[in-house]
């Protein structure tokens, strides 16, 4: 498995693409049932009165139940996010007319807000691993080292069914999913995806995108009231985390959360959570 | 081959120690809250720990392997620092604070004596694996004061011990590590390694849904996602070390260019973390 010769990626543009197909097609052979089967796995642990604690708690309680009963219909949905911009539209005004600049949309609170909220980070780390892996493959970046293509196509799997498991809590409580990346770090992460010229460019954005995902999962933890959602947002905290260790030590520098200054952190901060 | 300065080291555990006080604060601050939680009781799992005992005294002895070593000095200390154990108390919180806090002790004491081995702690060990090790013990003594601050906060017993279902299987590891060459005691040692941490890491993931307080929701998920991190490297490491490739885990400029396709994906192999290892709530709680 360990033993081919270590050199640089060497593929073509149809290898890489062929790469990110069998992606694509693991994520919906395996990667759809094994996250309806981690959140299942999410579920199970908690049920019982931690589950009716946070019914009574609130008045919409994320139904993760129903959202395993209704995920076989979402292995179809399988689409790229849209970018958000100016032609974006969200939520409504009292009037009905539509704005812009409502996100969370007007009709999502407390949890299913975070929800939001959370899918369009999702989408924005979706959105960027796809327009990386078509600059590597459009030889934008140089030579791509092989396990950077791993990491990029596994982390972008990933992140679409972090995506998908948060669009299916947002569909069992009859809500419109969000296809769009975050409308607020949008245009941050489209300026300095424009200056990406190679790998660590590309490491260091995808870093700062996993970075502020993991910390607002963090934060969210302890605010979030149904145990559900406390559940799922807890079970994907940690796996964001260890793309962040990765993306660290294809730097070379110390593979864990850390100061700017580069020192280890025993405790991960919240400082970047939106 | 990073090498590893230990003035530096020093300098940068204290800045971390520094800013970890100050990343700490607004918990602290918020902990008062806790004394204002319901204090149910709650029965002891005593099913759940027996199960959880059943299946990681098999995970870690197939983690170790056949592999038989750490020194036997080592070995003899860490079965020493085991041999007592923990129970039970009251309050839920309390309770879940004590186990976490038990698990922590346990992976002090497992660090603490890997590092005195040569190939893990000594001038001939990978240099990474060193600082890690080193950096990684600090941490989880870190992660242990806090968990205690926060039973002390809620009236409860700091627990000083680890965790009372593990000791034994940790014991039979760590003997059985006996007498290795230095790469399979390396490997043996990283696999044990691996089985605490992410049992640490299972174990925050549900505690931050059985936890009743915010604050410690917020405490567990501080950390959490850092032995998550833990579990990243060692999965990297372990891997890099069954290939026969050790010069590979090395923080030096151009070894990502060098490193083989699965080393991009084998640290994070599931894309919701599980909780089917997490210690069941009571398992390390003061009796």
């Amino acid at each position: 498995m360990m033993n081919e010769p270590q050199n640089e990626f060497q593929g073509t543009e149809r290898e890489l693409l062929a790469m990110t197909k069998e992606l694509d097609d693991l994520h919906n052979d395996v990667g759809m049932p094994a996250m309806w089967a981690g959140v299942a796995n999410v579920v199970e642990n908690f049920k019982g009165e931690t589950m009716a604690k946070a019914a009574s708690r609130r008045n919409f309680l994320v139904g993760m139940g129903g959202v395993l009963a209704g995920g076989a219909a979402l292995l179809t949905i399988g689409a790229n996010p849209v970018l958000a911009g100016a032609a974006t539209r969200f939520g409504a005004t009292p009037g009905g007319h539509e704005r812009a600049d409502a996100f969370p949309p007007s009709g999502l609170t407390g949890d299913l807000a975070v929800a939001a909220v959370a899918a369009s980070l999702e989408n924005l780390a979706v959105f960027t691993y796809n327009a990386g892996l078509a600059a590597a493959t459009a030889g934008k970046l140089g030579k791509v080292p092989p396990a950077v293509a791993t990491f990029a196509t596994t982390a972008l799997s990933q992140h679409k069914q972090h995506a998908e498991a948060w669009n299916a809590v947002l569909a069992e409580n009859h809500k419109a999913k969000v296809t769009v990346t975050n409308p607020s770090l949008t245009p941050v992460v489209k300026s300095d995806f424009a200056k990406v010229t190679d790998i660590p460019g590309l490491a260091n954005l995808a870093l700062v995108l996993e970075t502020i995902a993991a910390e607002t999962y963090q934060a969210e933890t302890s605010k979030l009231m149904s145990s559900a959602a406390i559940g799922l947002s807890a079970s994907i905290q940690p796996v964001e985390m260890q793309h962040i260790a990765v993306l660290y030590y294809v730097l070379g520098e110390y593979p864990g959360v850390q100061s700017a200054s580069g020192s280890p952190l025993a405790f991960s901060p919240i400082t970047k959570a939106v | 081959m990073m090498n590893v300065d230990p003035g530096a080291l020093n300098e940068l555990l204290e800045e971390s120690q520094d800013l970890q006080a100050d990343a700490m604060r607004p918990t602290h601050a918020a902990i008062e809250e806790l004394v204002e939680l319901n204090h149910s009781s709650r029965d002891d799992d005593r099913t759940d720990n027996e199960r959880f005992y059943d299946e990681h005294r098999a995970g870690v002895a197939s983690s170790v392997g056949g592999a038989a070593l750490l020194s036997a000095a080592g070995g003899l200390a860490l079965v020493g620092v085991l041999a007592s154990s923990a129970a039970a108390m009251s309050t839920q919180d309390v309770q879940i604070l004590q186990t976490a806090a038990s698990i922590e002790n346990l992976a002090v004491s497992t660090y603490k004596t890997a590092l005195t081995l040569p190939y893990i702690g000594g001038a001939s060990a990978n240099g990474v694996i060193r600082k890690f090790a080193q950096v990684t013990m600090s941490q989880h003594a870190q992660h242990a004061e806090a968990f205690n601050a926060a039973v002390r906060q809620l009236g409860g017993t700091a627990q000083t011990k680890p965790d009372p279902a593990f000791v034994p299987v940790v014991d039979k590891a760590v003997k059985s590590l006996s007498g290795v060459s230095a790469a399979a005691g390396t490997l043996g040692v990283v696999g044990l390694a691996l089985e605490l941490e992410n049992i640490a890491a299972e174990t925050y993931v549900k505690d931050t849904v059985l936890a009743s307080a915010a604050v410690n929701k917020a405490l567990f998920a501080s950390i959490m996602g850092v032995e998550a991190q833990h579990v990243a490297v060692l999965l990297a490491v372990q891997a890099l070390l069954k290939a026969d490739a050790p010069t590979l885990i090395s923080l030096a400029p151009g070894t990502a260019a060098k490193l083989p396709s699965v080393a991009g994906s084998v640290g994070f192999p599931n894309a919701f973390y599980k909780t089917n290892s997490a210690a069941p709530a009571t398992q390390g709680a003061v009796k």
